[in-house]
């Protein structure tokens, strides 16, 4: 038995925000006074033509928890197909304003699903999903927030002393994942980093107990979050970090 | 074992998720809906049981006196519409309404949808069938 699959989970920077700043300015998307958010299905960079609807899924929970109104995510799809917005493309081409006007939603969220894939590397097989979101005014359609996700999972690979039955055990491994790779798990943790993490995610919204008294209130610079906090804090499963995806770094 | 080593990951992923954004307590007892809606997405045909799960959802909140999370409803409301269940729909789009008065303009277009569409429905509402024993009115 595989002792310890190796495990990582990175925290992408973020557009826009790549300077030392913990706490980012959150000025505008405080004076939107948004109550409630509506989530377009996500566009994908991915092979997989299952990405975006499965990663959709998992975006209602943890934005909800930030205390925001989440349109039902599901029903909605259902609804811009029936109008003939089949095609996220579309969707994220159309008018912000308007999509808002139709729903009657404070703002609206844009996905892009950057990875959604697994590497096979001799007895190693790596999942990373990578998301970066976008909310937008439903009045003006100007930018509130921007955000980054990734996460990745590595199985296989270390100890290497196992003997044959770990070789074997690992090739087993590796042939599953290769028939079936869960993504779901990783797409749960990077929608989490993404929406929750402290000076950087989503501040507190009107169902949040800390509406108001969170750290958003913070001026950008001052530092509430110690940049040394936004490490991934558990060392006995978090046993590998990955630098963000390239297309972030260059942001 | 492989199955047990993929649970094994799937949990460390979890837990690694959690660590990150730190052990807050949630606002809401979401009872399996996330689990729902991805499996509904996964098998759309598989509509009976879709409604069945967010049954449960509801149900478990209710038992639990906790608020029933935003959207929730809704997605029942429209799961019952799918089936063809248009009258029944009806209440839970206007509960999620009531609940969640961002939800109002969309919650009352779905009421005119689902009105319009039970309207050309001959048959009253399908309280037939195996999943004719969930539905209820909020």
């Amino acid at each position: 038995m595989i002792r310890r699959p190796l495990l990582a989970a990175g925290l992408a920077a973020l557009a826009g925000c790549a300077g030392p700043k913990p706490v980012r300015d959150y000025t505008k998307l405080q004076s939107a006074q948004v109550r409630s958010i509506l989530v377009v299905p996500p566009v994908s960079k991915a092979v997989d033509v299952n990405a975006p609807i499965w990663f959709l899924t998992a975006i209602p929970v943890p934005l909800a928890e930030r205390g925001y109104y989440v349109f039902p995510v599901t029903l909605v799809k259902r609804v811009l197909e029936d109008d003939g917005l089949a095609d996220a493309g579309m969707v994220h081409a159309a008018d912000p304003a308007r999509l808002a006007s139709i729903f009657g939603a404070d703002a609206v969220l844009y996905v892009t699903i950057e990875r959604w894939d697994a590497q096979y590397i001799l007895l190693d097989t790596t999942v990373t999903v990578a998301a970066t979101y976008v909310l937008r005014d439903g009045r003006t359609g100007e930018a509130l927030w921007r955000g980054g996700g990734y996460a990745m999972k590595n199985s296989g690979g270390g100890g290497g002393n196992g003997g044959l039955a770990q070789l074997v055990a690992q090739m087993v491994v590796s042939a599953v994942m290769k028939a079936a790779p869960d993504y779901m798990p990783l797409a749960r943790t990077a929608n989490a980093i993404a929406f929750q993490y402290p000076g950087m995610g989503f501040p507190a919204g009107p169902y949040h107990p800390q509406h108001g008294h969170d750290w958003a209130g913070v001026p950008p610079g001052v530092a509430s979050v110690p940049a040394e906090k936004w490490e991934p804090a558990s060392a006995t499963t978090v046993v590998k970090r990955e630098p963000p995806p390239e297309h972030e770094q260059q942001r | 074992m492989p199955a047990r080593l993929a649970r094994t990951a799937a949990c460390l992923a979890a837990l690694a998720s959690a660590a990150c954004v730190g052990s807050k307590p949630t606002i809401y007892q979401w009872n399996g809906y996330e689990q729902a809606i991805y499996e509904h997405e996964k098998a759309p045909q598989d509509r009976e049981a879709y409604v069945a799960s967010l049954w449960t959802v509801i149900q478990t909140c209710r038992q639990n006196g906790t608020r029933i999370p935003p959207g929730v409803q809704a997605e029942y409301g429209y799961a019952l519409y799918e089936e063809g269940r248009a009258a029944e729909s009806v209440p839970w789009f206007e509960a999620e309404a009531r609940e969640w008065p961002e939800s109002r303009l969309l919650m009352q277009k779905m009421v005119r949808n689902a009105q319009l569409r039970g309207a050309m429905q001959p048959a009253g509402p399908g309280t037939t069938g195996p999943a004719g024993a969930v539905g209820g009115k909020p």
